[in-house]
């Protein structure tokens, strides 16, 4: 360390927005990998189940449909059962799916802004010449990379197990479908991520998140039930997601959605930036 | 693209400003909670300043607002003649944090760590990493989690120093390491001071601090009580006489004597403290005796620090 000089960066230079971000995304992937795999292996087995399930109980679905009761039919968007992209759609699609994107997503933020402010290290990464809206665009974009990586895989074992059993789900309506659903987590990370810019524990911004999303579903599920709620639907993240599997993507719905949760994560960054670290 | 060398920081970084980090009143309260206090204090470039106090006295509080992880509830800071909060991506681009107990992801490796780090602030390579790990035998390619306190602290040494900043931020750096290590430690700070680097080094540990600082600031209950150069503080205070006499002498002489405190007799040999500015009254007072045998010892920085306290005890 006496002997040659190291030659190092002039220190007023400034890195690059782009840089930096590129630096904590790789960082934030190498993260998530691990629960990205274990995740979209999961969901994805059990949606190539289901598909894998369809051709045996299809005739069977008709009949069971049709002694549902009207309100939990209207509630649950189930009209009707006989396509395999219906019947995907209330199986995994409607509940399962997008609760399942939204936790991944919504830990995802919370590990990487709150959970890193919790075990003392968001310290170390605010000693060096990084902005803390770069640290937050970083856990966004991080968590927006590791849904969509959960859904390819989703998405390819759903494939399999519909080729496997003869009754594959149409590529459109899937693609639709999933697309519908990482703009729904999205929405819900920009909500994690609003909580990680105002408190300081990941347990804390995890609750918070999760509570949204609950009372979020309730409250869509009460409106499609009520005619008195039904006109505040538009406050649920739910009423813009809708059935994009059966009944294709609503485009409007998608950019509200992923517009909200980036805007929400843009607040997130502007609460972080006016509050306290604590170590 | 302009460079600098790790060895010495290059003239052009050594601007007029002779002050590297300069605070104006700066205080924290968190609630009704005490931070810290009026705290105004000069550190210049190039020197190794100290900061002294207790657990819970402020030291840590004001190195976060310095960084800018908390923000002052009023008075300022300025660092390289820039704000403390409006500037502080320039700032941080110029300097390295070591805090007390290094924390990372636990699964995060060493070298993963700095390569992060190296990316975020633009360095090519990973800098002085190699040299740092090999100096302090650290381990870069373990996970963070599956380290010892000592050897975790390693590598935060390792991530405050790679870059070779133009001013170190220590806080209670040598938490954890060995005394073989610490000693390492005590090179490094010494030849980045050599190198032109300015450090502000918090520590509890006094002799630390004696050994490796041109001035100390003294903090208590979030104030300052007290900044000094280091030399002058164990100057000014008092000394530890161990006088023997040819014949037996009344400790009641002594005693009375002003400026002379814990006055213990033994045999023909009295020990006592004197402070330094009642030398001179003393050596007239014991010239009435015959001496065998005179030594003056200054105090450790310890008891000065405990003198200090109590004095501002009494003040106040």
């Amino acid at each position: 360390m006496n002997g040659a000089a190291t030659v190092i960066r002039d220190t007023r230079t400034r890195t690059p927005f782009r840089t930096q971000l590129v630096a904590l995304v790789r960082r934030g992937l190498s993260d998530d990998r691990r629960g990205a795999l274990l995740w979209g292996t999961g969901l994805g087995i059990a949606s190539a189940f289901e598909v894998g399930l369809f051709p045996s109980i299809h005739d069977s679905l008709g009949t069971a449909v049709a002694g549902y009761p009207a309100g939990i039919k209207d509630a649950f968007g189930i009209t009707d059962l006989g396509t395999i992209e219906a019947y995907l759609n209330a199986e995994m699609f409607s509940i399962v799916l997008p609760f399942a994107l939204a936790y991944c997503a919504m830990r995802s933020v919370a590990n990487a802004i709150a959970g890193a402010e919790e075990q003392g290290y968001l310290d170390a990464l605010l000693a060096a010449p990084v902005a803390r809206r770069t640290i937050v665009a970083g856990a966004f974009a991080t968590a927006a990379i590791t849904a969509a990586v959960v859904l390819v895989i989703d998405g390819a074992l759903t494939t399999v197990g519909g080729v496997i059993a003869g009754d594959a789900v149409r590529a459109g309506n899937l693609a639709a479908g999933l697309a519908g659903v990482w703009a729904l987590a999205m929405f819900f990370a920009g909500c994690a991520t609003l909580a990680a810019g105002l408190v300081h524990r990941a347990g804390q911004v995890l609750g918070v998140a999760a509570a949204v999303l609950g009372a979020m579903y309730i409250f869509d599920l009460v409106g499609r039930l009520s005619d008195a709620v039904a006109p505040l639907r538009w406050v649920s993240a739910f009423r813009y997601y809708g059935a994009p599997l059966q009944s294709g993507l609503d485009v409007a719905g998608f950019i509200v959605l992923a517009a909200a949760g980036a805007l929400l994560a843009a607040a997130g960054a502007w609460c972080l930036e006016r509050r306290d670290v604590t170590g | 693209m302009s460079t600098i060398a790790a060895d010495r920081i290059v003239a052009d970084h050594v601007d007029a400003a002779e002050s590297v980090i300069e605070t104006d009143r700066l205080t924290k309260r968190y609630g009704d909670a005490r931070g810290i206090e009026d705290v105004s204090l000069t550190v210049l470039r190039g020197e190794v300043f100290g900061f002294l106090g207790p657990n819970g006295a402020g030291k840590t509080t004001t190195i976060r607002t310095l960084l800018n992880l908390l923000h002052p509830t009023s008075g300022s800071a300025r660092l390289f003649g820039l704000d403390s909060r409006r500037d502080s991506l320039a700032i941080r681009a110029r300097l390295g944090n070591l805090p007390g107990e290094f924390a990372w992801d636990p699964r995060r490796t060493g070298r993963e760590v700095v390569s992060l780090l190296a990316a975020l602030r633009g360095v090519d390579g990973l800098g002085r990493t190699e040299a740092l790990a090999e100096r302090f035998h650290a381990d870069l390619d373990r996970p963070i989690g599956h380290l010892s306190r000592g050897n975790r602290q390693k590598i935060g040494i390792i991530q405050a120093f790679f870059h070779a900043p133009e001013l170190l931020i220590l806080d209670e750096p040598t938490g954890g390491l060995d005394p073989l290590m610490q000693e390492a430690f005590h090179e490094l700070v010494a030849q980045e001071r050599d190198r032109g680097a300015t450090v502000l080094l918090s520590s509890h540990d006094l002799e630390e601090v004696e050994r490796l600082c041109d001035r100390v600031a003294i903090i208590r209950d979030g104030r300052l009580v007290a900044v000094e150069h280091v030399a002058d503080l164990t100057a000014r205070r008092f000394r530890h006489a161990t006088v023997e006499f040819a014949g037996a002498v009344a400790p009641s002489e002594l005693r009375w004597l002003a400026g002379v405190r814990d006055v213990v007799v033994d045999g023909q040999r009295v020990r006592f403290g004197v402070e330094a500015t009642a030398l001179d009254s003393v050596v007239k007072a014991l010239a009435h005796h015959e001496i065998v045998d005179l030594e003056l010892a200054p105090p450790s920085l310890e008891e000065i620090f405990l003198a200090l306290y109590s004095d501002q005890e009494r003040s106040s």
